[in-house]
């Protein structure tokens, strides 16, 4: 890895003051950034990274007010461990136990996790060789390339990358809210298409807190991934649902630059009963809006994600 | 040998320099703050820079050559697996600098504690290549500390991050249930 100044920060408030200056990243369990930093995927290197485990109190899960609140610095494993997490928020207990592998759950934490940068191979390849939009060039190289895992919902901003994290689509299901330093961000607003990160955060903004409101009794969540290898492995696509006593909300992710809300089939689920042909149909109605990229490549995504959609609304039965 | 000399010859002299009480090792100027760690039960004092990795400390200033690079320090093949304050972590994903006052342990602490562990791999065939082998048994090691009485299931899902090419996967959870039953003595 080539060198840079490491800052332990003390708090938020100086954390985000050094970010405000220059060339700057933070590093949580720094099991992303530490890799695109060795690998020289980006264009700009790093000078400082700041240390965010050093900020006290920012480890917790604990339920106030009829809202879960986890800090963002929590562990995925302790997410994946926690009984309260396990028992009224199942979606996010299962995202985050089939996230990564079981050493890069006990480093990586549910910030950094919504907070990764995209997998696109051409982006990540090293010595960043492939200067495409994302990077700020001209040309996405997936477009016309290599592209069975990219999106099936189009491109954005003429990237069709995908957004790969597993607890953002359990995270918009459960309809949470992302606090940061600044403001409260509703899930849905949280990501984008941003050279060359996946959040709207501002430069000197950094999360918090993740807020996810208890849901009513009778509600029930899940999540469920495809992934090539069990273990390890990043989605190819996976999906969370909330559904009961009238609500349902659907989300897919690695779909589309953002978790993907499946609107249309949350309005043909919401308040009946669940069967294996009423989830079947929903699943149909996710993907109506789904396309192929040049070349048909990530055709087989379509069908994977809509069998995803069944399978996480039977999850909820 | 000569390949390797160069470097042996440094690791020993860490080594019979840093066991005794937080002895600094490396002094030259212009380094970052110390850190103080504690490694297989020796106390460790250190000048990192910022851009080394916990596994270039405890190899190339400590000799500890247990923690691997098979991956090439993507996260991806559990070879470089140390016990990092009783969480199994790769330690080439680990900044040294964030690693003060961390309480760490690698295969040759496993070893010199004799944790039946060790036997019980070699006893169920459960040992792999010298790449392989120190990375499994140590989260192996790290799931053991937290929970005595591990299912197979259980050892399948810690060892999940602990990938190879080869074919001794399905002994792997056999050899460790076994070393939990000596563990709690009703096996020896
Ligand atoms: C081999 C491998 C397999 C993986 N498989 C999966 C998978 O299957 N599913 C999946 O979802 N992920 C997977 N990942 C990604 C992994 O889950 C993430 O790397 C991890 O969750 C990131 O958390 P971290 O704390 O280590 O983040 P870091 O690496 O420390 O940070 C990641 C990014 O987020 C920023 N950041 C961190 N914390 C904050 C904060 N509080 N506020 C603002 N910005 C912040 C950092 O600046 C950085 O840009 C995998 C990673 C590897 C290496
Ligand atoms: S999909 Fe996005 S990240 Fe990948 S090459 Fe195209 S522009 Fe770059
Ligand atoms: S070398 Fe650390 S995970 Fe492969
Ligand atoms: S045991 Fe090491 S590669 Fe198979």
């Amino acid at each position: 890895m080539k060198r840079f100044e490491h800052i332990n920060a003390k708090s938020v408030d100086e954390a985000a003051a050094i970010l405000k200056a220059g060339n700057t990243s933070l590093i949580a369990g720094g099991t992303d950034i530490l890799g695109a930093m060795r690998f020289e995927i980006l264009p700009d290197y790093p000078e400082i990274l700041v240390n965010l485990k050093t900020i006290p109190d920012l480890d917790y899960i604990k339920e106030e007010g009829g809202i879960l609140k986890i800090g963002a610095l929590t562990r995925l494993e302790d997410i994946a461990k926690s009984d309260l997490v396990k028992s009224k928020y199942t979606a996010l207990a299962d995202a985050a136990h089939h996230t990564a592998s079981p050493h890069i759950r006990e480093m990586g934490t549910i910030g950094g996790n919504i907070c990764q940068l995209t997998r696109c191979w051409y982006f990540r390849l090293p010595d960043n060789r492939f200067d495409c939009v994302r990077k700020g060039g001209k040309k996405c190289y997936a477009m016309m390339g290599e592209n069975r895992y990219h999106s099936i919902f189009g491109a954005v901003k003429g990237c069709v990358a995908v957004n790969p994290s597993d607890t953002a689509p359990a995270l918009v299901a459960l309809n949470a809210k992302i606090k940061t330093n600044k403001r409260t961000i509703e899930t849905e607003q949280f990501w984008d298409m941003v050279k060359p990160g996946s959040t709207i955060l501002e430069k000197d903004e950094i999360v918090t807190e993740i807020q996810v409101p208890t849901p009513p009794k009778g509600v029930i969540s899940s999540f469920i991934k495809f992934a090539i290898r069990k273990s390890i492995d990043f989605p190819i696509v996976n999906c969370a649902a909330m559904i009961g006593k009238g609500e349902a909300r659907i989300c897919l992710n690695a779909v589309h630059n953002k978790p993907y809300r499946c609107i249309n089939a949350e309005d043909m689920i919401r308040g009946k009963s669940i069967n294996e042909s009423n989830a079947d149909s929903t699943g149909a109605a996710a993907i109506e809006k789904a396309k192929t990229l040049p070349g048909d490549r990530n055709k087989w995504k379509i069908q994977l994600a809509r069998t995803m959609v069944k399978r996480a609304i039977l999850g909820c039965a | 040998m000569a390949f390797a000399s160069g470097g042996e010859a440094q690791a020993q002299e860490k080594g019979n320099l840093t066991p005794a009480d937080a002895t600094s090792t490396n002094t030259q100027s212009g380094c970052r703050e110390p850190i103080e760690l504690t490694v297989n039960g020796g106390r460790y004092r250190f000048h990192v820079e910022p851009n080394w990795t916990l596994r270039q400390l405890l190899r190339d200033e400590i000799g500890l050559t247990s923690p691997k690079d098979w991956c090439g320090g993507m996260g991806a093949c559990g070879s470089c697996t140390v016990i990092m304050n009783g969480r199994p972590v790769l330690s080439c994903l680990t900044l040294a600098v964030e690693c003060n006052g961390a309480v760490i342990e690698t295969a040759e602490g496993i070893a010199k504690v004799k944790h039946p562990i060790i036997d019980s791999y070699i006893k169920w065939n459960a040992f792999q290549c010298g790449y392989c082998t120190p990375g499994f048994v140590t989260t192996a090691k790290a799931l053991l500390d937290r929970n005595p009485n591990p299912t197979e299931a259980d050892v399948r899902d810690a060892l999940g991050g602990n990938l190879c090419r080869c074919g001794t996967y399905q002994q792997h959870p056999k050899a460790v249930v076994d070393a939990a039953q000596v563990l709690k003595g009703v096996k020896s």
